[in-house]
């Protein structure tokens, strides 16, 4: 078994969401578009996946950028030794009660500095093939999010997942999944299939 | 006048005030100007005379004024500027700053925390610059003196002394020479609200003569970092060095460049990066301070792209006799500075302030750590004043 990446701890959470705050030093794992989970008691966990990753600065770091030409040490000292503000935006996308997963949102939302990991292949595919993409409902309502973007992102990586044990299939019936929800909404489902096809390219 | 308002300010009685204030300010800034000038004519016509300048101020700290403090020159032309040398290839730097949370015998427990932050960091590699931070907690007979409790200005003694003492500690482990320490402010301890001569400032400045030359042995490179000295050192100088010598029996009182500071002065000789000559310092407290240790100081432009910045930079005589060590100093004080970009104060003295700095919940996180442990040992905790409670009332607060 892979060993779980602790990606930060929660900052804040509501039913829909939550944000993590994060060292720099833990800023290599999460990307846009991942899919996380945050390990509650009894078997509980949270399911979401990573639509933002915000860096704020600071006065020094303001300051820093008016220099010319900034000392690595100088790089390191701010990124390692300050406290940086890292926040990871993650929107809920389901749960896992026992061995049960499911596309709804939380009954409860994770706690402050509970532990967000970052999903394995193996939890990826796990929550992927549970019921019929259920959660993609949770990304399309969020209309204030780049969904095609968020989307393109999330599937991109759900499918190299599937691939690495030769489940190449995932990713049609996930597409048509797609289309078929978005068969009212033309002008979303063509900005999706733009992005889905910029993926597959890639 | 109270006038039961939502503001503490009368800004109706301000209002006329500056304007006053602005009438006044046209006329002192022409009038500060010409000083100015003046200043910078007697600096030059006095450039080559530092040794009879020198036996003048001695002369009247010995006859007229022992609380003369001024500027005493060495041998180097009081008008001349020294260029920007190179950057060691080598240097261990650290920079350390302290804060402390004051005795407070209005609060629930008492108690007081001196805490120092240090960063090194070295010039050698780009390995990030480490952070330490040393907290020191006070209480019970800690919190005494022999003359009662312990005062704002004695925390601030110790900070002091314990900022120096981190150096000592972290320069014996420090792998890369040259070792450069610096502090924000004077090198010069400095009992602001305890009479100096008072029996704790004695002991305090004992300890701290034993730090320095503690330094001095370890060969290390320390200095204060005056940001925006206000001081007129030199100018008081250049009032004895005009000063008839009949007329020097009122030097204490006479004050005829009053108003201009040695950066007025300096602002219009040293251009980017350079230093000026280097001086020792006259005073009573400075006597304290001998052979290695005599204070000295210079000024120096850290500023850059035609807007200058005049700081002074304190050291001892082992670092003020020491060319190489000098231009160690010179180099990377700049180098510092410039990392700010546009405001240039040395990057390292920032991080040891933020380091060093205690917030406001994280003393309230203290003070309740304390309470628990008090009471889960049985102890009674005592309450806040009635003053204090009220101020810690929510709502609308004034500055002050």
């Amino acid at each position: 078994m892979t060993k779980s990446i602790e990606i930060g701890r929660l900052l804040r959470a509501g039913t829909t969401g939550f944000v993590v705050g994060c060292r720099v030093s833990q800023l290599d794992s999460p990307s846009f578009g991942a899919l996380v989970r945050v390990p509650l008691e009894n078997s509980y966990q949270i399911f979401g996946l990573i639509h933002n990753i915000q860096i704020d600065d600071d006065g020094l770091v303001r300051q820093l950028v008016t220099a010319e030409g900034v000392d690595e040490a100088i790089i390191a000292d701010n990124r390692i030794n300050r406290n940086v503000p890292v926040e990871i935006s993650v929107l809920s996308v389901g749960y896992q009660e026992g061995n049960q997963i499911r596309h709804l949102l939380p009954p409860r939302p994770p706690l402050s500095l509970d532990v967000i990991y970052l999903c394995s292949q193996e939890e990826i595919r796990q929550f992927t093939t549970s019921g019929r993409f259920g959660y993609f409902r949770h990304i399309l309502y969020a209309k204030d999010l780049p969904i095609s973007e968020l989307l393109a992102s999330h599937i991109k990586q759900a499918n190299a997942a599937h691939l690495a044990v030769g489940e190449s299939p995932w990713i049609q019936t996930a597409t048509k999944e797609l289309i078929t929800l978005l068969r009212d909404d033309y002008q979303t489902l063509t900005t999706v299939l733009g992005s889905l096809s910029d993926v597959l390219e890639g | 006048m109270w006038r039961g308002c939502l503001v503490s300010l009368d800004f109706k009685q301000l209002h006329q005030q500056v304007k006053q204030l602005g009438e006044n300010a046209v006329i002192r800034q022409k009038h500060l100007q010409n000083l100015r000038v003046t200043a910078r004519e007697l600096l030059n016509q006095n450039a080559e005379r530092a040794s009879q300048l020198r036996k003048k101020v001695l002369m009247v700290a010995r006859n007229v004024d022992p609380d003369i403090r001024c500027a005493l020159p060495l041998n180097e032309a009081l008008n001349t500027s020294f260029p920007l040398p190179d950057l060691p290839n080598t240097a261990t730097v650290i920079a350390a700053d302290g804060s402390q949370i004051n005795p407070n015998r209005h609060a629930e427990v008492n108690y007081c925390v001196i805490n120092v932050g240090a960063i090194q960091m070295s010039y050698s590699s780009s390995t990030p610059p480490r952070p330490t931070i040393y907290s020191e907690l006070l209480y019970d007979e800690k919190l005494y003196t022999p003359r009662g409790m312990l005062t704002e200005g004695l925390v601030a003694l110790t900070r002091d002394l314990n900022e120096r003492q981190v150096f000592v500690e972290l320069a014996k482990e420090a792998s890369e020479n040259p070792v450069i320490t610096f502090t924000d402010g004077p090198m010069e301890l400095w009992g602001a609200k305890e009479p100096p001569g008072s029996l704790t400032f004695q002991e305090s400045l004992h300890k701290y003569l034993k730090i320095l030359t503690q330094l001095q042995k370890l060969n290390v490179i320390t200095a204060g970092y005056v940001d925006k000295p206000s001081a007129d050192l030199v100018i008081r100088l250049l009032e004895v060095a005009m000063t008839p010598e009949p007329d020097l029996e009122n030097i204490r009182t006479s004050r005829p460049l009053r108003g201009v500071t040695d950066r007025d002065l300096f602002a219009q000789i040293l251009s980017e990066g350079k230093r000026s000559a280097m001086f020792s310092l006259q005073s009573k407290s400075a006597k304290e301070y001998s052979g290695p240790l005599a204070l000295h100081f210079f000024y120096l432009n850290v500023g850059q792209h035609d807007h200058g910045w005049i700081v002074r930079v304190e050291i001892p005589a082992w670092v003020a006799e020491d060319a190489t060590m000098l231009e160690a100093l010179h180099a990377i004080l700049i180098h510092q500075c410039r990392i700010l970009g546009g405001r240039a104060y040395p990057y390292l003295l920032h991080r040891a302030h933020e380091v060093a700095v205690v917030h406001r919940d994280e003393k309230e996180q203290l003070t309740q750590m304390i309470i628990q442990e008090l009471r889960r040992r049985g102890v009674q905790v005592g309450e806040k004043s009635q003053k204090q409670a009220v101020k810690d009332l929510p709502g609308r607060t004034s500055y002050g």
